[in-house]
């Protein structure tokens, strides 16, 4: 009896967790969602939503995975210190990171004139719109990373250096290996923040728009019935990669289970 | 051919060793836990920096901390080691573990070969998850022999495995060792273990190699008296003449019961307390100042009761703790 009550207490917490996808889709109707989505132009915040997640999902990739790495082997000098600067952009509301950008890399600062020697510019630009996804979803990857790698046992990379892998190699043949679905599972989350970024972005890369602000900029226009669609259409595209990676992970760890 | 020569500076002392262990040879470094075995061995295989070094491996110079310099990384050492969790890669099947090794891939022959021999032939699919210790045990063995390392650096490797199953293991390298003619080295700190994998003992403690020898010699004539507190002996007897007597060392299992003068130390002592041990007895006994565990084939009198044994061909220990060449004259232990 008590396991009953408790399912049926779990299951009303899970659909008031859910309330809010099942009240989107409840207000949708495929006449609404056609005719917003072929109004002319209405398809490019979905381009630029995408390339620049893109974008950032590879940068994160690039410079967020080393850095997880030495975090999590304790090759950095003053472990904690690293640790407060990624969690800070996570402890910062995205507001104030668009804020603080505008000071670090406006127009009138030192790296906004560096960029423009290169012809740059970092605001409401893409390269806005990336540094501002960037800094909103980067905690969310490092850190998943991070323990990620911790998760894998140094003595296995000794082991595989043993037989005869040089560094390089252990990482591709067994770190890599050992942390991917972990690595996944960060990388889908940073993704899913990325294309949701909307606090620093607004203040920093207000053009070109992606999708949260053709959300925003919708819904002062024109109303909330006409912001629903392009809600759906950025959790068709943000949803995905989380759920496929969530997948691949599970899958992997059981195939490690026999 | 192994040689090391290694000074490691540890947190609470430096371990200091020299040793040398020729093809086919298998060298067991036996001590208490903390006395240095694992760091030994891991500056053997190239994992801790050492403080001063040098180790050659089949001709090959893999560590000199004086000209020529030379650190070989881990990479290019060809040092097996194994320890107690056996490190098998969990994403990759048995036989992909086998096969890790660059020197392992090229003959498919060998592998199966090998694997029949350490009885996983048919676990070659399995997953490691799906093993038991004993299995994961002879894989990993298996892949430092495919992996055709010079050396293998055992660092107890089968403490947590039941007692049969460690002794069907030792077996197996024991054999897998002479047939390959590598050197070996096995770290444990437990004689049994120590004693039925290697053909010499060495006894590390705090850092220090104080003996090495034929494991038989280590046990019955152990250089000071610290090596024969390691080895087993659990009573140190006065006898002698002099102000500072020496003392013979008591093994619980060299004792006869009943006077046999021929045979070693003959002890009068007090029985204090006896319990059930194995397939024996084992009893205190109070022998002049010091006590003293027997092994008894039967159970011994009640508690209080005078009882007369002998201690066979003892050690005897100066009062400095150094073994002295013959035993004092006029020996002879009472109550």
């Amino acid at each position: 009896m008590s396991g009953l009550v408790s399912v049926a207490g779990a299951a009303l917490i899970w659909i008031a967790l859910l309330g809010p996808v099942i009240t989107l889709l409840t207000h949708l109707s495929g006449s609404a969602i056609v005719s917003s989505l072929t109004a002319p132009g209405a398809l490019q915040p979905l381009v630029v939503s995408l390339e620049s997640g893109a974008v950032t999902v590879a940068v994160l990739l690039l410079l967020g995975t080393p850095l997880a790495r030495m975090m999590a082997r304790g090759t950095l000098p003053f472990p904690r210190v690293w640790e407060a600067g990624v969690l800070c952009s996570l402890l910062l509301p995205p507001l104030v990171i668009g804020l603080v950008l505008v000071f670090m890399v406006g127009p009138f600062t030192t790296i906004g004139q560096l960029l423009a020697d290169v012809h740059l510019s970092a605001t409401n630009t893409f390269l806005a719109l990336v540094i501002a996804e960037v800094y909103e979803s980067v905690p969310y990857y490092v850190l998943g990373a991070q323990a990620a790698f911790s998760a894998v046992d140094p003595r296995l990379e000794q082991q595989a250096a043993l037989l005869g892998d040089r560094p390089w190699r252990v990482l591709r043949r067994v770190t890599l290996p050992l942390a991917a679905p972990g690595l996944a599972m960060a990388l889908a989350l940073a993704w899913a923040r990325a294309m949701g970024a909307f606090g620093a972005v607004i203040i920093i890369a207000y053009h070109p728009y992606g999708l949260p602000l053709q959300i925003y900029t919708t819904l002062q226009e024109t109303g909330l019935a006409s912001a629903l669609p392009f809600a759906l259409v950025l959790l068709v595209v943000a949803l995905p990669l989380p759920l496929a990676a969530y997948i691949w992970s599970a899958r992997a760890r059981g195939r490690r289970r026999g | 051919m192994l040689e090391a020569d290694v000074e490691v500076d540890r947190r609470d002392f430096t371990v200091r060793a020299e040793l040398d262990v020729q093809p086919g040879e298998r060298l067991a470094l036996f001590g208490p836990s903390g006395a240095g075995k694992t760091t030994l061995l891991e500056a053997i295989a190239g994992l801790v920096r050492p403080r001063r070094a040098r180790i050659t491996l089949a001709g090959r110079l893999l560590t000199s901390t004086e000209p020529p310099r030379a650190a070989v990384p881990p990479w290019r050492r060809r040092v097996g080691l194994l320890r107690q969790d056996p490190g098998l890669f969990p994403h990759l099947s048995v036989r992909d573990n086998l096969r890790y090794g660059p020197a392992a891939g090229r003959s498919g022959d060998e592998l199966v070969q090998l694997a029949g021999v350490l009885g996983i032939g048919d676990l070659l699919a399995a997953m490691p998850a799906r093993l038991s210790g004993g299995q994961a045990h002879r894989v990993a063995l298996g892949r430092l022999l495919l992996a055709h390392c010079d050396v293998l650096l055992l660092d107890e490797p089968y403490a947590g495995l039941d007692s049969a199953l460690r002794r069907l293991l030792t077996n197996l390298v024991r054999e897998l060792v002479t047939t390959r003619q590598v050197p070996s080295v096995l770290v444990a700190h437990e004689l049994d273990e120590a004693q039925a994998f290697a053909d010499r003992l060495a006894v590390l403690d705090r850092g220090s190699l104080l003996q090495d020898g034929a494991p038989d010699e280590v046990v019955r004539r152990p250089a000071t008296r610290r090596v024969a507190e390691l080895v087993g002996y659990l009573g140190f007897v006065p006898a002698g003449e002099g102000p500072e007597p020496a003392l013979a060392g008591i093994h619980p299992e060299r004792i006869a019961v009943g006077a046999q003068p021929g045979r070693g130390l003959v002890m009068t002592g007090i029985i204090e307390a006896a319990r059930p041990a194995g397939a024996g007895w084992e009893a205190e006994l109070r022998v002049a100042d010091a006590v003293v565990t027997c092994r008894l084939p039967d159970r011994p009198a009640e508690a209080g009761s005078q009882l007369v044994v002998t201690a066979l061909d003892p050690p005897w220990f100066g009062p400095d703790g150094v073994a002295l060449a013959r035993p004092p004259r006029g020996e002879q232990a009472g109550a």
